[in-house]
C-alpha cells in the first residue's frame, strides 16, 4: 500500500470545508479509525467525541506529561485499553498535583487521527509531503543505502571518507533526547544542536558564568518578586508557576512584572511596568546603581562571596547609572526604579530577581543576565530560603554509554576567526557552547562556510521549520541537505522535509529514562508505559536499536577502510575485539526498563515505587502528606534544601564573578555594561515584532491539538487599539505582518494590552504541513517574518530585534 | 360512503362536499394565486421539518445564550390570535352581546384552525416531543409555567373542538358549556404562555406581571385584526349588513383594546427606563431604539386606531385594509418581545482570549425556522378553505 | 447525604483553563465553542497603554451554581432537572424534552445543548464520572494549578469548604436573584 500525504488543492473552500474535507482524508490516508475519537457530528464543524470516563474504580498508570519541558507527574486512566483521562499525580513535588490544559489535553495528542503512524520514505520533491509507507526494515534499509530519491549512509560516509561529523544530529528537550544523544555520541558526529540556543542559553550561560548555574527561584518563600522577560501565567514553568500565583495580590509575595506586553503575569502583579523591548540591561544598571550609592547591598556576604565587586561598583557609579540616566532608555519612571531597589534590599534575602527562561531577546542579553544575577547576589539572596537556590537532587547511577573515537571524524563544524581588533573568536559568535548555535550553523551551512562537507542531519522531536527565526533559511538547509531522518509524532513541517520519517510512540506510549529533579524537594520521577505503541509507532529506545542493528556492521566496514588507526586496532586486537568497540547497538541492548532499575538501584525499593506511584525520595512514605484537598507535604520544613552552600557559588572560584577577564580578549564586554547601541528604537510606521507563549499552547508541538485549538482555535496579532483605530483597523481584520525577509497572515486583536509601536503573537502558528489537519495554515508565523539576528556571544537567537510593518488585507 | 354517514351522524357535513369540489373553486386570478400561495405554503412547512427531522436543532439559528427563536414567537402568535379568536368567539353566547351571536360558530372554527399550526410549530420547536407526551404525565412539572401551558392548551383544544362539534349539530346548549370550558381554559392557557416569560427572575425585562396581560389584550387584538382580514376576504369587502353591525362593533372593541395596550405599554416602559436599573433599562432603551419597535407601533397600533378613532369604528373596510400589516406588525411583535427577553447577555465577560466582549446578543431565524413558521400559515388557510366547504358555518339563529 | 459546594479561591486565577480542559475529558463533552460546563471570563482592560488598571483585570471561573433554589429544576417541565441526594443540580437526559426553558431560566448561562443526545447538559459536579466512583474531587478542582477551587460537603461542619466559608469573606453571584448559589467566591 502506498500510503501518500498528497496535497490537497482541491480543498481551497471555507475553512470549515476543508477542516471536514481534510479530516475525513487523513483519516483515510492516515487511516486511524479510532471510533470514540474521531468522527463529526455537525457538517462544517470537526468535533472529536472524547471519551466519558466510566463510573468504575478503573486503573492508573503513573507517568509523567510530556506536553511540554515540565514533565508533570500524571496518572492515566485506562478503561478497555482506551486512556480516558489524564489526572495529576499529587505526589511530586515538582508538579504539585497539577496538569494544565495542554497536560489534560495530552489524549488528543495520542489518539490525534494525524499521527505519525508508519515508517515512510519521500517519493516526491523534497518538502513536497509525497511519502511512501515502507516497513522498519526498509526505512533503516533507505537510511543505510539511500534510494533512487536520496543517498544512504554508506554513499555519503564513503564519500567523506568516514568523516561521521557529515552528519547533523539535533534534538528537542524531552526525557528521550538523552537515549538520541547516545545514538549520536555513538555515531561519532562532532555537530549537536539542541534547543539551548533559540531558548536558554543566554540564561543559563549568564548565570552559570556568573553564580556557577542557572539556580532556581523560591518563589514559594520570596517576599519581593521581579518577574522582568517572563510570563509565568502564561508560561508554565513549574513550580514556579504554582508557588507564584498561590501568593500574590496581597497574599505574601509582592510581584513587579515587567514586560513591554500587558500579561497574564501582569494582570496578577503589584505593579506593571512597560518596560522598553531590549532595555532590561539599563534598568538592572540603574538598580544596581540604587543599591549601590545608597549601601543598600549585604557587605557580609559579599566580603565573602564575591570577586571585583570594587571594580562593579566603581563601573556602575562612574558611568552614572541612575535611574535618572535608565527613564529615557528604558521607559520605567526613576522614582519606580529607586523604590523597587529599596523594597527589594529591605525584603532581601526573601527577595528574587527571576532569572527567566527563554532569555534571547536582545543582542545584550548575555549581559543582562549576569548583571542580574549580579544584582541577586550583591543582596546576599543567593542559597537562601525565599531567594535564588541550588537545592538538591538525588544522584542516579550512571549506565555505560559508547563514545568511540572515530579518526577521521572533524572536529565540531565552526569556524575560528579574528576580528578586527584582534580579537579571537568563532565566526558567528564568541563562545560555543554544548547545545552549539542553530542559527549559525545553519546559516555558515547555507553560506558555504563549512570547514567541511555536512550533507545529512538526524532530527529528534525537534522542529526547526518552525522553531527557528527565518523559516525561509531552514528550508534552504533541509532541501541542500542530502539526507534528512526525522523521529517525531507528527507530520510537522519539519517531517515535511524528510527523506526517511521514523514514528515514535507518543508519550503515553513508551518508559522514558528515569530523571532526577533537583530543588528544594529534590525527587526522581519516571514515565512509565501507559498503554502498548499504536500503529507501527515505537519508542525512540527501539527505533535506534533496529537502525544501528542495521547500519552498524557496514559503517563499520567504511571506517575500516578509511580509518587507520582502526585498522591498527583490528591488525592487533582482531577485528571482533575491535568491533565492539564500534558496536553502535550497545547503549540499546537493553530495554528501558531494565535500564532504569539499574539507574535507581541504589535506593531500595526506588524501582517499584517508581513503577507504582512514578516517583520516590527517601523517607517518601513518613514525609509526603495530604494536608488539605489541595496541599501536599512533601518534605517537612526543616528536611528542605533551601541552602545547601552555606550561600557560596557554585563558580569553580567559589565566587559571584562580577569580571571575566578571558571575555576581554573575545571583544566581550568583562562587566555588564550598557552600549548606545542598545538603545530600543523603531522607524516611524514599523513595529516592532515580540513573540512568546501561550497557556493553553506549547511552541509548535501543540498546535493540532484538537482540544486545545477548541479553547483558542487560531493566533491574532495584538496592535495597540489607537493605533488599529487610526489605520481602519477592526477585531478580526485579517492583516499581513511583513519584515525584512517575508510576510505572515493573522487576524487583528486591538488591545491596550501592548504599546503603540510593537506587535506581538503567539508563536507556533501557522504550520505550512498539509497533514496537520488544523494546524495547516492556521494564523500566522512568527519565525517566517523573525530575521535572524545572532547574540554575539553564544549565538543564540535574539527573537525581538525585528522591525515589521503590518497592513489590511 | 359508508364514511360520510358516519362523519354526517357526528357532525352535519355539507351536501355538495367531496374531494372534488374541493378543486372545484372559480379559476379567478385571485383564487389561482391564494390557491398557490398555500400549497406554496405547506411545501415550505413540509420542507422546513424535513430539515428538522434530519438535523433537529441545528437547522436552526438558536444559541447557548439565545435559545428561543422564531419558532417559539410564530407558535406564540397563532395560539395568541386563536386565544383572541375564542374571546371574540364568545362575545355573543358568553357575553351576551347579541351583534355576535351570528358569527361564534365560524370565529370558534378559526380559533381551532390557528391553535393547530401553533402546535404543529411547538412540536417542531420541542427537541423531543414524544418524550414530552410521556414524561409531561409520569413526571409533571408542576411548577413549571410550560408544563401547565401546555396541559392547559390541550383542554382548550379539546373543548373548542366539542364546541365547534356540538355547534355544527346545533346543540347549542352544550356548545356554550364548552365554549365557557374553552373560553376559560384559553385564556388561562395563554396568559400562562406570558407567565412562561414572566416567571425569569434572570431575565428582568420580562420577569413582572406585564407579560401575561399584554398577553390577553395582545390576543384579542390580534383575533380583532384576524376576523376584519377573513370577513374581508369572504365578502370581497361587500358585508351584508349584520355582519357590518357586527364588525363596527367590533371595531369599537378593538379601539378600546388598542388605547388600553398601549397605555400599559407605555408605562411599562417608563417604569423600565426610570431608575437605570440595569439589564431593564438598558434593554427598554435598545427595543425603543429598534426599528421594529417602532414598525410595530404604526402598524399594529396608531394607524388601526387613527382609522377607528376618526371614523368612529365605522370605516370597517379600511380597517380590512390596515389588518394585514397589522397581524404582520403582531408576528413581529411577538418576535421581538421573545427575542428583547433574551437580548441581554447572562454572561457578561469574554470567555476565550480572541473574542469581542459580549453585547447584545444577536438572532436572526435560519430558513428553515421561517419555513416552519411561515409555512404554518398554509395550514391555517387550508384548513378553513376545507372547513368552509365543509361545514355550514353560518349561524342558524332560531336554533 | 452530603450537600456538594464549591468554593473558589478566584484571585488565584490565571486563566490557564486546565479545568475546562478536564472537564471536557473526564465528562466527555463535546468540543465546540457553545459547549461547555465551565468557562473562565475575562474583562477588557480599562486604561490606555502603559498607564493600564490592574484592578480592571479579573479572570473569573464559573460554571452552574448548584443553586438551593434552582430556576432550572423550577421551571422544567418533566423534572428532567432536579437535586440529587447530594444537593447537586443535575438533568436526566431520558426526561428532557429540549424545550430549552432553563436554558432561558438560568441566570448564569451554565447550560447548553448536547448535540449528541440533543438534550441540555451542564456542570454536574462530575456526579456521573469522578462522584460515582466514590472520588471526592471534581476534575476541574483536581487539575487547577494555581489551586483555585475547594469543593466539599456543606453540611459537614468539620469539611474544608466549611472551614473556608467560615473563615474567610465571600459572596455569590447574582444573589439578590434569590437564587442561592453553591459556588463562592472567596475574597
Ligand atoms: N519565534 C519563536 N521561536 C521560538 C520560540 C518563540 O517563543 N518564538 N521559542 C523557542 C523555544 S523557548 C524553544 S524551547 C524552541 C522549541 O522548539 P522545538 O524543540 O522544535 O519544540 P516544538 O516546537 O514544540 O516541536 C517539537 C516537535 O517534537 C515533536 N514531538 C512531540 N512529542 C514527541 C515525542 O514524544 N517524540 C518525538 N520523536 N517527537 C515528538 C512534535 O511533533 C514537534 O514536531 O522553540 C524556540 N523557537
Ligand atoms: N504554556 C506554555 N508553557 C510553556 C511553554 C509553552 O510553549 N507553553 N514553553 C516552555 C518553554 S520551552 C520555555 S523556554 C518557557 C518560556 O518561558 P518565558 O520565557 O516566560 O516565556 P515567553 O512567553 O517566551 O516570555 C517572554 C516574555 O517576555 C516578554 N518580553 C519580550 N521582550 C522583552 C524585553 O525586552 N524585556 C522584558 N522584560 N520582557 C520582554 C514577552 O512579552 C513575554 O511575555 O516556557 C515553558 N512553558
Ligand atoms: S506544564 Fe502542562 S504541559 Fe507542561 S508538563 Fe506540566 S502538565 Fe504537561
Ligand atoms: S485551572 Fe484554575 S487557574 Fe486555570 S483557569 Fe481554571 S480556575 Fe483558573
Ligand atoms: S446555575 Fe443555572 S443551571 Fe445551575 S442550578 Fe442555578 S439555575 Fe440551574
Ligand atoms: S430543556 Fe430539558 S431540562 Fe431544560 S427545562 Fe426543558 S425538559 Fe427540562
Ligand atoms: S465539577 Fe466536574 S462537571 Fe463541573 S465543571 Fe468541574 S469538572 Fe466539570
Ligand atoms: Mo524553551
Amino acid at each position: 500500500m502506498e500510503v501518500e500525504i498528497s496535497r490537497r488543492k482541491f480543498l481551497q473552500g471555507t475553512v470549515a470545508m476543508s477542516i471536514v474535507g481534510s479530516a475525513a482524508l487523513s483519516t483515510n490516508l492516515l487511516s486511524n479509525n479510532h471510533d470514540s475519537h474521531g468522527s463529526s457530528a455537525k457538517p462544517g464543524v470537526v468535533s472529536f467525541h472524547n471519551t466519558k470516563t466510566g463510573s468504575d474504580k478503573g486503573h492508573d498508570v503513573a507517568t509523567l506529561c510530556e506536553m511540554c519541558v515540565n514533565k508533570c507527574a500524571a496518572l492515566a486512566r485506562v478503561e478497555n485499553g482506551v486512556i480516558t483521562k489524564l489526572n495529576p499525580n499529587p505526589m511530586f513535588p515538582k508538579s504539585k498535583n497539577m496538569l494544565c490544559a495542554r497536560g489534560n489535553a495530552g489524549i488528543q495528542a495520542l489518539y490525534d487521527p494525524d499521527r505519525l503512524k508508519y515508517p515512510m520514505i519521500r517519493i516526491g520533491e523534497k518538502g513536497e509531503g509525497k511519502f511512501k509507507r515502507v516497513t522498519w526494515d526498509e526505512a533503516y534499509n533507505a537510511i543505510l543505502n539511500g534510494t533512487d530519491k536520496f543517498p544512504g549512509l554508506s554513499t555519503i560516509l564513503e564519500e567523506e571518507e568516514d568523516n561521521r561529523s557529515s552528519m547533523l544530529f539535533c534534538a528537542g528537550e524531552g526525557m528521550a533526547e538523552h537515549t538520541f544523544k547516545q545514538f549520536y555520541q555513538a555515531f561519532g558526529s562532532a555537530n549537536w544542536l539542541n534547543h539551548a540556543s533559540i531558548c536558554l542559553q543566554t540564561v543559563a550561560s549568564g548565570y552559570g558564568v556568573t553564580l556557577g548555574s542557572y539556580p532556581q527561584a523560591d518563589l514559594e518563600n520570596a517576599e519581593y518578586i521581579i518577574m522582568a522577560g517572563a510570563n509565568r501565567a502564561e508560561a508554565i514553568v513549574t513550580p514556579d508557576t504554582m508557588d507564584l500565583f498561590k501568593r500574590t495580590k496581597g497574599r505574601g509575595a509582592k510581584m513587579i512584572c515587567v514586560d513591554p506586553r500587558f500579561t497574564n503575569t501582569a494582570a496578577k502583579s503589584d505593579k506593571w511596568l512597560a518596560i522598553k523591548p531590549g532595555t532590561d540591561l539599563a534598568f538592572v544598571l540603574a538598580l544596581t546603581y540604587v543599591t549601590l550609592t545608597e549601601e543598600l547591598q549585604n557587605n557580609e556576604y559579599i566580603e565573602a562571596h564575591f570577586n571585583d565587586y570594587e571594580k562593579y561598583k566603581n563601573s556602575i557609579i562612574e558611568n552614572k547609572y541612575t535611574p535618572e540616566w535608565a527613564e529615557p532608555i528604558t521607559g520605567i519612571k526613576a522614582e519606580d526604579i529607586y523604590t523597587i531597589a529599596r523594597e527589594f534590599a529591605a525584603a532581601a534575602p526573601k527577595a528574587v530577581y527571576y532569572p527567566g527562561r527563554r532569555s534571547t531577546f536582545a543582542k545584550n542579553d548575555f549581559q543582562l543576565r549576569r548583571a542580574m544575577a549580579i544584582f541577586q547576589a550583591l543582596h546576599g539572596a543567593i542559597d537562601t530560603k525565599g531567594g535564588l537556590i541550588f537545592g538538591s537532587k538525588l544522584k542516579l547511577k550512571p549506565h555505560e554509554g559508547l563514545q568511540p573515537l572515530y579518526e577521521k571524524a572533524q572536529a565540531r563544524a565552526v569556524i575560528k576567526s579574528t576580528d578586527k581588533e584582534g580579537h579571537q573568536g568563532y565566526d558567528d559568535c564568541a563562545v560555543v557552547s554544548g547545545g552549539g548555535s542553530w542559527i549559525g550553523w545553519r546559516n555558515r551551512f547555507l553560506e558555504d562556510k563549512m570547514p567541511y562537507k555536512v550533507r545529512g542531519m538526524f532530527c529528534y522531536k525537534h522542529n526547526p521549520m518552525m522553531n527557528m527565526p527565518n523559516t525561509q533559511k531552514t528550508a534552504e538547509m533541509l532541501r541542500k541537505m542530502d539526507l534528512v531522518v526525522t523521529i517525531d509524532t507528527m507530520p510537522s513541517d519539519t517531517v515535511m522535509y524528510a527523506d526517511v520519517v521514523l514514528p515514535e510512540c507518543t508519550y503515553l506510549e513508551r518508559t522514558d529514562p528515569v530523571k532526577t529533579f533537583g530543588g528544594v524537594e529534590p525527587s526522581i520521577a519516571v514515565r512509565n508505559k501507559v498503554i502498548d505503541p499504536m500503529f507501527e509507532s515505537k519508542p525512540v529506545m527501539e527505533i535506534l536499536k533496529g537502525l544501528t542493528t542495521k547500519i552498524s556492521k557496514p559503517l563499520f566496514e567504511i571506517s575500516k577502510k578509511f580509518d587507520e588507526e582502526i585498522q591498527d586496532m583490528i591488525d592487533e586486537d582482531g577485528e571482533e575485539e575491535t568491533y565492539t568497540e564500534f558496536n553502535l547497538t550497545l547503549p540499546f541492548l537493553h530495554t528501558q526498563e531494565e535500564l532504569n532499575h539499574h539507574v535507581v538501584s541504589g535506593y531500595p525499593g526506588a524501582a517499584e515505587k517508581l513503577h507504582h506511584d512514578g516517583v520516590f525520595y527517601p523517607n517518601q512514605d513518613t514525609y509526603y502528606k495530604q494536608l488539605a484537598a489541595n496541599q501536599f507535604q512533601y518534605y517537612p520544613e526543616n528536611k528542605k534544601s533551601y541552602s545547601t552552600r552555606g550561600g557560596k557559588p557554585k563558580t569553580p572560584s567559589g565566587k559571584v564573578e562580577c569580571l571575566i577577564g578571558s571575555f576581554a580578549s573575545k571583544g566581550i564586554d568583562p562587566m555588564p555594561v550598557w552600549r548606545d547601541e542598545y538603545e530600543f528604537s523603531v522607524p516611524k510606521g514599523k513595529f516592532k515584532l515580540l513573540t512568546g507563549r501561550h497557556a493553553q499552547f506549547t511552541q509548535s508541538g501543540s498546535s493540532n491539538n484538537a482540544m486545545l485549538r477548541d479553547l483558542m482555535p487560531e493566533n491574532f496579532v495584538w496592535i495597540n487599539k489607537r493605533v488599529a483605530a487610526e489605520k481602519g483597523i477592526k477585531f478580526a481584520d485579517m492583516i499581513e505582518v511583513s519584515s525584512s525577509i517575508g510576510s505572515t497572515r493573522l487576524k487583528a486583536y486591538p488591545t491596550e494590552k501592548i504599546a503603540p509601536d510593537q506587535v506581538f503573537f503567539i508563536h507556533g502558528f501557522g504550520e505550512e504541513s498539509e497533514a496537520l489537519t488544523w494546524a495547516y495554515k492556521n494564523g500566522g508565523n512568527d519565525n517566517a517574518i523573525i530575521e535572524d539576528t545572532i547574540e554575539p556571544v553564544y549565538g543564540a537567537a535574539a527573537m525581538h530585534e525585528t522591525n515589521v510593518s503590518i497592513k489590511k488585507v | 360512503m359508508a364514511l360520510r354517514e358516519l362523519v354526517n351522524k357526528i357532525v352535519p357535513i355539507k351536501e355538495d362536499f367531496s374531494i372534488k369540489s374541493l378543486l372545484g373553486f372559480k379559476k379567478t386570478p385571485l383564487n389561482v394565486l391564494v390557491s398557490f400561495m398555500i400549497v406554496g405554503l405547506i411545501l415550505l412547512l413540509v420542507w422546513g421539518i424535513a430539515q428538522y427531522l434530519m438535523h433537529g436543532h441545528h437547522a436552526y439559528n438558536v444559541s447557548r445564550e439565545h435559545p428561543w427563536g422564531l419558532l417559539i414567537s410564530g407558535y406564540i402568535f397563532f395560539v395568541g390570535t386563536s386565544t383572541g379568536l375564542c374571546i371574540i368567539a364568545s362575545l355573543g353566547h358568553v357575553f351576551g352581546i347579541k351583534e355576535f351571536n351570528h358569527i361564534g360558530k365560524r370565529t370558534t372554527l378559526l380559533a381551532i384552525i390557528t391553535l393547530l399550526p401553533g402546535f404543529i410549530i411547538i412540536l417542531s420547536e420541542i427537541g423531543h416531543p414524544v418524550t414530552m407526551m410521556i414524561y409531561n404525565i409520569l413526571t409533571p412539572g408542576i411548577t413549571s409555567a410550560i408544563w401547565w401551558m401546555g396541559t392547559l392548551y390541550g383542554l382548550v383544544l379539546t373543548f373548542i373542538i366539542l364546541e365547534f362539534g356540538f355547534a355544527l349539530r346545533g346543540d347549542h346548549k352544550w356548545a356554550v358549556r364548552f365554549g365557557i370550558g374553552g373560553l376559560i381554559a384559553d385564556v388561562a392557557a395563554f396568559t400562562t404562555l406570558g407567565s412562561v416569560f414572566a416567571y425569569l427572575v434572570a431575565r428582568p425585562i420580562a420577569n413582572g406581571p406585564f407579560i401575561p396581560l399584554y398577553f390577553l389584550l395582545t390576543a384579542v387584538v390580534a383575533g380583532a385584526f384576524f376576523m376584519f382580514m377573513i370577513y374581508g376576504f369572504k365578502h370581497k369587502l361587500n358585508f351584508p349588513k349584520e355582519v357590518e353591525v357586527t364588525l363596527i362593533k367590533l371595531a369599537k372593541i378593538l379601539g378600546l383594546l388598542l388605547v388600553v395596550t398601549m397605555f400599559f405599554e407605555w408605562w411599562r416602559m417608563i417604569t423600565a427606563i426610570y431608575g437605570g436599573m440595569p439589564e431593564r433599562a438598558d434593554t427598554m432603551m435598545k427595543i425603543v431604539g429598534s426599528s421594529s419597535f417602532w414598525i410595530e407601533m404604526l402598524f399594529a397600533w396608531a394607524i388601526p386606531f387613527v382609522i377607528i378613532l376618526v371614523s368612529k369604528g365605522k370605516a370597517i373596510k379600511a380597517l380590512f385594509f390596515a389588518a394585514i400589516p397589522a397581524l404582520i406588525s403582531i408576528f413581529l411583535m411577538r418576535n421581538d418581545m421573545v427575542h428583547y427577553a433574551q437580548m441581554a447577555p447572562m454572561q457578561m465577560l469574554k470567555k476565550t482570549e480572541y473574542q469581542l466582549a459580549p453585547t447584545w446578543i444577536e438572532y436572526f431565524p435560519s430558513p428553515v425556522e421561517w419555513a416552519i413558521a411561515v409555512g404554518a400559515l398554509g395550514v391555517c388557510f387550508l384548513l378553513y378553505y376545507v372547513a368552509e366547504k365543509a361545514f355550514d358555518l353560518d349561524e342558524d339563529e332560531h336554533h | 447525604m452530603a450537600r456538594y459546594g464549591m468554593a473558589l479561591d478566584y484571585k488565584n486565577c490565571i486563566n490557564c483553563k486546565a479545568c475546562e480542559t478536564a472537564c471536557k475529558e473526564e465528562n466527555g463533552i463535546l468540543m465546540g465553542a457553545d459547549k461547555h460546563r465551565i468557562w473562565v471570563g475575562t474583562g477588557e482592560i480599562e486604561g490606555e497603554y502603559p498607564l493600564l488598571d490592574l484592578t480592571s483585570n479579573v479572570f473569573h471561573p464559573s460554571q452552574c451554581q448548584h443553586c438551593d433554589d434552582a430556576p432550572c429544576e423550577e421551571v422544567c417541565p418533566t423534572q428532567a432537572t432536579y437535586t440529587d441526594e447530594n444537593g447537586i443540580v443535575r438533568v436526566n437526559i431520558d426526561q428532557c424534552i429540549l424545550c430549552s426553558y432553563c436554558m432561558n431560566a438560568c441566570p448564569y448561562d451554565a447550560r447548553y445543548v448536547d448535540d449528541r443526545t440533543m438534550t441540555v447538559d451542564k456542570c454536574n459536579f462530575c456526579a456521573e464520572t469522578r462522584l460515582a466512583r466514590g472520588e471526592t474531587t471534581t476534575a476541574c478542582q483536581a487539575t487547577c494549578p494555581t489551586k483555585v477551587r475547594i469543593f466539599g460537603d456543606l453540611d459537614d461542619p468539620n469539611s474544608e469548604i466549611s472551614e473556608v466559608l467560615r473563615t474567610r469573606e465571600h459572596y455569590s453571584l447574582k444573589a439578590h436573584l434569590g437564587t442561592k448559589p453553591k459556588l463562592f467566591y472567596l475574597t
